[in-house]
């Protein structure tokens, strides 16, 4: 089974005034098995910073990311990342765009005709059958991170790492990409790290909520969220238990505030 | 056909276009206006000054169909775009590859960014004189002018564009697992291009001043000299035979250059279409 580790990370940035300002300190979890872990915290608190060296985008000061047991030290093609900022290539169709999730895999710009079923099928899977040959600004934002979506899943990740995905979304279309996230999520077998400070969110989501502190980030507290999925099946928000992680969470994030 | 619900106060707005609309949403039509009244005036004023000074519509056309006929215009204008053509596409060409290393490698940028922009502050017409020094009054100085005009608009576009490619998206391309070369091809690349059409634009008009100056000045050939010896001799109906030459020459230019911009930047959104 993928598992995806870290240990004892630490990573500071040097502030404008010249100090260092420590963002990430003594940070250790280990998460796999196709489970959906979400880290919440306040801002600040080194949510994006962990993403980013679970990615492989930044290097740790001190400590490791294990991917599998062997240590990351750049982006892997086992792993996928949905970025809240999306980034599509507004000069590539959705086709173009979802296809670069294969091509930037295994380094090979013409796909063929199996990648490119695997391309037209992932597409179709986000619901945007009959969108390929549009460019991404004919597209709303909740389509637009559907195709953020589709780049990701095409890869067939071990790990998907999600750094607030739809933050940037209205309320009712982040409520039906989260259903369809699960739904898809069921389907692939990958393991999420879900990055988020909507408390609700992390908690509809996921099996696992990791609450961080901050100065430095840390891991307060981790909840397992016995509800069972997929939570679009019934109206998970509402159940009592729902209702006791969320105010154990908040009091818990509150302290942080 | 479906009525529009009509939340405002007072009368409904009227159904019909006005005049204004009409026209205006008609581009084509607006450019034919445009130029019958600019043609009328000029017959106006032509008539009430001396034809030295400015002459009519009709004089410009019998004097611009009898250079032609001649073969002088035909002559002359393939006399001017040879060395015009070949200066433009050497400058575009060192341009862009130059701007593009200069945008992405920052050490080779504080290496010639010194040179490069003293260079280009030098009014390009005190190169003549040096020009013909080296390389002769010929087509070579010509040419040399020409690149010389263009090549840093070119260039210092084309470098600004290349630094402006989001950062963003660099980082996206490099979680895909994106290496070097590959993000050079997929995100710098594609953003810069916008950037070198607009240098293509402006290099293109300095290319075309160019010409006309190396030609006037010193070496007296093509369209630059039809303009010195008719200027000089008075001769203004056959003076504007060039002039459209050179109108007909640019306009053509930027239509190609827009032209080619529309088929290789498709996915630009132009807020003013």
């Amino acid at each position: 089974m993928p598992e995806l580790e870290f240990v004892n990370l630490r990573k500071s940035y040097r502030s404008p005034r010249g100090d260092d300002l420590l963002a990430l300190a003594d940070f250790s979890l280990k998460l796999g098995g196709g489970r959906f872990v979400s880290v919440v915290g306040p801002s600040g608190c080194g949510k994006t910073t962990l993403l980013r060296m679970a990615a492989g985008l930044i290097i740790a000061d001190s400590g490791q990311v294990r991917l599998d047991g062997a240590e990351l030290t750049a982006p892997s093609p086992k792993m996928s990342m949905v970025f809240q900022a999306i980034g599509l290539m507004p000069w590539k169709t959705i086709e173009g765009n979802v296809a670069l999730g294969i091509q930037l895999q295994v380094h090979r710009r013409a796909l063929d005709a199996a990648e490119m079923e695997r391309v037209h099928a992932t597409i179709a899977l986000v619901g945007l059958k009959g969108f390929e040959h549009y460019y991404p600004h004919q597209l709303s934002g909740g389509m637009q991170q559907r195709v953020g979506l589709a780049r990701a899943l095409v890869r067939q990740p071990e790990i998907l790492l999600m750094d607030e995905p739809f933050g940037a979304l209205d309320a009712q279309t982040r409520a039906v990409l989260q259903d369809e996230l699960l739904s898809l999520w069921g389907r692939v077998n990958s393991t999420v790290l879900f990055i988020t400070h909507d408390l609700d969110e992390a908690i509809y989501l996921s099996d696992t909520v990791v609450i961080m502190g901050r100065r430095p980030g840390r891991i307060k507290q981790v909840l397992d969220v016995k509800l069972p999925q997929p939570r679009y099946s019934y109206d998970a928000r509402a159940e009592a238990e729902f209702a006791r992680l969320r105010s154990i969470a908040w009091q818990s994030i509150k302290e942080e505030l | 056909m479906t009525e529009t619900t009509n939340l405002l106060p007072g009368p409904a707005p009227r159904n019909g276009r006005s005049l204004a609309v009409a026209i205006g949403g008609n581009h084509y039509l607006l450019s034919v206006v445009s130029v019958l009244v600019f043609l009328a005036v000029w017959q106006i004023v032509s008539m009430n000054v001396p034809p030295v000074i400015l002459p009519a519509p009709l004089d410009v056309f019998t004097a611009f169909v009898t250079l032609t006929a001649s073969g002088e215009l035909v002559r002359a204008t393939v006399q001017t775009i040879w060395p015009f053509a070949v200066g433009l596409v050497v400058a575009f060409v060192v341009g862009t590859v130059l701007g593009l290393v200069l945008g992405i490698f920052r050490p080779a940028a504080r290496i010639l960014d010194p040179y490069i922009f003293v260079f280009w502050s030098i009014p390009n017409i005190a190169w003549l004189p040096l020009f013909i020094a080296w390389f002769g009054v010929g087509n070579l100085t010509l040419v040399v002018f020409v690149f010389v005009s263009a090549v840093f608009p070119q260039l210092l576009t084309v470098e600004s564009g290349a630094k402006e490619t989001d950062s963003f998206l660099v980082e996206v391309a490099r979680s895909l697992g994106g290496t070097r070369r590959e993000i050079l091809h997929i995100v710098v690349l594609p953003s810069a291009l916008p950037y070198i059409f607009a240098g293509l634009r402006i290099a293109v008009g300095r290319a075309l001043v160019g010409i006309i100056v190396g030609q006037l000045l010193i070496v007296a050939t093509g369209i630059g000299y039809m303009f010195q010896f008719y200027g000089e001799t008075l001769s203004l109906a056959k003076y504007f035979a060039p002039l459209i030459v050179i109108a007909a020459l640019a306009v053509l230019l930027n239509r190609g250059v827009n032209w080619a911009e529309r088929m290789l930047v498709p996915w630009k959104q132009h807020a003013f279409a």
